[in-house]
């Protein structure tokens, strides 16, 4: 499997950019030329220099710091959806497909009512509903993803559930926490990963999405969708503005993309036949 | 057939309850007391108990859960979504309506976009595959799907309007003013009719009545069209279909942007005033179109296909 991983050029290149950007994020601290929250009004859309490798904002903070500081909430607030969305639809999936019976009939009419509401809508009605926050946003994000992730992991835990290996399993003796855990779990995870790492910028564009428009991380805070939401008020004047913040949204969402397909191509059997 | 249609809208009933039940229950989630909610939102200057039992016997809030359910539900069926609480002498349903036509044009406009610019190039990108033509596309796709609508339409606005002062940048008036939000709803879902489109064409190829027609020695353009074409369309008609409801309420981002005063703007303008029963109305409509077109569009795919239709009877 790290062998195959390691032969496709994309995958690694991916897995090394999106490494290099979480880095860069991390260490913020230690990179950021300047303090992103310090203002001079004085020197408010400074062109680029050497001081100021991306110019200045509205409010004469420094871009560049503020990108870079831009990465904690953009790729860890999706991080955390993920998990959040994994861990639940997981858990879910898991049950009614393991244990079926009135358990699965239960999640599943859920699910199907989950997936019969767009989206995007059900973000906004839980955000409104929870108050204006970022943690509702995250929240949001996994209250409508898990039901997709439910479907695809039953699924899943139908297709190995009465495989020998785990019949087997089972006659000798194994607990079902054992089977559910070191058989059935490895089993789907590499689908599980391709389905994550694609999903992963939509979380990263939802949750841009919504601080653009003012629902999610709030003002002083340097987050691209808000850094577009503040360049969208002078688009008139200084246009440079929306163009760092947009591009590295598209960069990290396009980085994701190719990685989960070039993930697609190593861990699915079918393919590579 | 007709067993067909009625077991089908039937069984959307359920999901229609299940809908009108969860946006029921939504608005009785909210951490503070309606009643109270109302009454700080429409400004009355001191807030007693007693106005807050008032207002909740007004509003029938003292009345068991079901019951209240059932209340709004019929409420609900003659069109009768209550009372705004930012603007207590409008309707909610008002409101709405005063909303909706503008985010249809929009919708409709992209719709119209969606299908005259995805049908063409999703079939010259078949045709042609892996032409120079095939690349741009695919490449063009590729970079649609990483791009966030509102950055697209902040780009268009700067492109277009600001920098070639072609169009104008935002509200609504003119046809003019419709071009580029609609573009930007339709980015999107232009892709990926493209993708579709391309896709269905080059497996329909493979068939064996393609191979046939060959054979009989038609010209080919006759059976890209009239046989390769027409094949593909099914599913690309019925995925159109079910995701008209998904451009009226994609449109929300996108209005913001444009300043486009329809329902996307009312939507975000409540979450921020807390006007409640604006929000609860809107999902619960969004929710319903979601229910009535996919059901809508199935059944009408199994009367358009031959082979799903004897597949039914």
């Amino acid at each position: 499997m790290l062998k195959k991983f390691l032969e496709n050029k994309m995958a690694v290149a991916m897995t090394g950019l999106v490494f290099i950007i979480a880095l860069i994020g991390l260490f913020a601290p230690v990179l950021a030329p300047h303090d992103p929250y310090a203002t001079n009004i004085m020197n408010k859309f400074a062109k680029f220099s050497m001081d100021y490798p991306l110019g200045t904002d509205h409010l004469g903070r420094c871009v560049l710091s503020r990108m870079i500081y831009g990465i904690r909430p953009t790729l860890g607030l999706a991080t955390l959806t993920m998990f959040g969305t994994i861990g639940l639809g997981a858990f879910m999936g898991f049950m009614a497909g393991y244990f079926r019976g009135w358990i699965d009939e239960i999640i599943m009419r859920v699910v199907d009512v989950m997936l019969s509401f767009p989206s995007q809508i059900m973000v906004f009605a839980v955000v409104a509903l929870l108050g204006i926050d970022v943690r509702n946003v995250i929240l949001a994000n996994v209250f409508i993803k898990w039901a997709w992730y439910a479907r695809m992991i039953r699924a899943g835990v139908l297709k190995y559930r009465d495989k020998n290996y785990i019949q087997f399993s089972r006659c000798v003796g194994n607990k079902e926490s054992f089977i559910l855990l070191r058989h059935l779990l490895p089993s789907i995870s590499s689908e599980l990963a391709v389905l994550a790492s694609l999903d992963i910028g939509w979380a990263i564009i939802n949750i841009s999405t919504l601080s653009f428009l003012g629902l999610g991380v709030q003002a002083p805070v340097p987050e691209w969708g808000a850094m577009l939401n503040e360049a969208k008020n002078v688009l008139t004047t200084n246009p440079v503005q929306m163009i760092a913040p947009g591009i590295a949204i598209v960069v990290l969402v396009t980085a994701f993309n190719l990685l989960g397909d070039a993930l697609r191509d190593v861990l699915d059997p079918k393919e590579a036949s | 057939m007709r067993n067909y249609i009625i077991k089908r809208v039937l069984g959307a009933i359920p999901l229609l309850i299940c809908i009108s039940f969860l946006c029921f229950v939504f608005i009785n989630l909210i951490p503070s007391d309606p009643a109270e909610v109302a009454l700080r939102v429409s400004q009355v200057p001191v807030i007693t108990e007693e106005i807050i039992a008032e207002t909740r016997a007004a509003m029938g809030l003292d009345k068991p859960y079901l019951v209240r359910y059932l209340d709004w539900v019929i409420n609900c069926l003659h069109l009768d979504f209550g009372i705004s609480y930012t603007n207590p002498d409008r309707t909610v349903g008002g409101e709405l309506l005063r909303c909706l036509p503008a985010t249809l044009v929009l919708a409709g406009a992209s719709l119209v976009l969606v299908i005259f610019l995805s049908l063409p190039i999703g079939f010259f990108c078949a045709v042609y595959k892996d032409s120079w033509f095939d690349r741009i596309t695919r490449g063009f796709i590729f970079m649609t799907t990483a791009m966030p609508a509102y950055w697209v339409g902040l780009l268009l606005m700067w492109l277009v309007s600001i920098k070639f002062d072609l169009l104008p940048t935002s509200g609504n008036g003119s046809w003019k003013h419709l071009i580029l939000p609609a573009f930007t709803v339709s980015l999107t879902y232009i892709s990926t009719y493209i993708r579709l489109i391309r896709n269905n064409m080059l497996e329909n190829m493979k068939e064996d009545y393609v191979l046939y027609a060959n054979v009989r020695g038609l010209p080919q353009k006759s059976i890209l069209v009239k046989h390769i074409l027409k094949n593909s369309l099914h599913t690309c008609i019925v995925a159109v279909g079910m995701s008209i409801p998904q451009l009226i309420a994609g449109t929300i981002v996108v209005e913001n942007v444009f300043a486009w005063p329809g329902l996307g703007t009312l939507c975000i303008t409540s979450i921020f005033n807390r006007d409640y029963p604006v929000i609860q109305t809107y999902v619960l409509l969004i929710g319903v179109l979601f229910v009535v077109f996919n059901l809508l569009f199935d059944i009408i795919q199994t009367i358009a296909d031959p082979r799903l239709k004897n597949e039914v009877s």
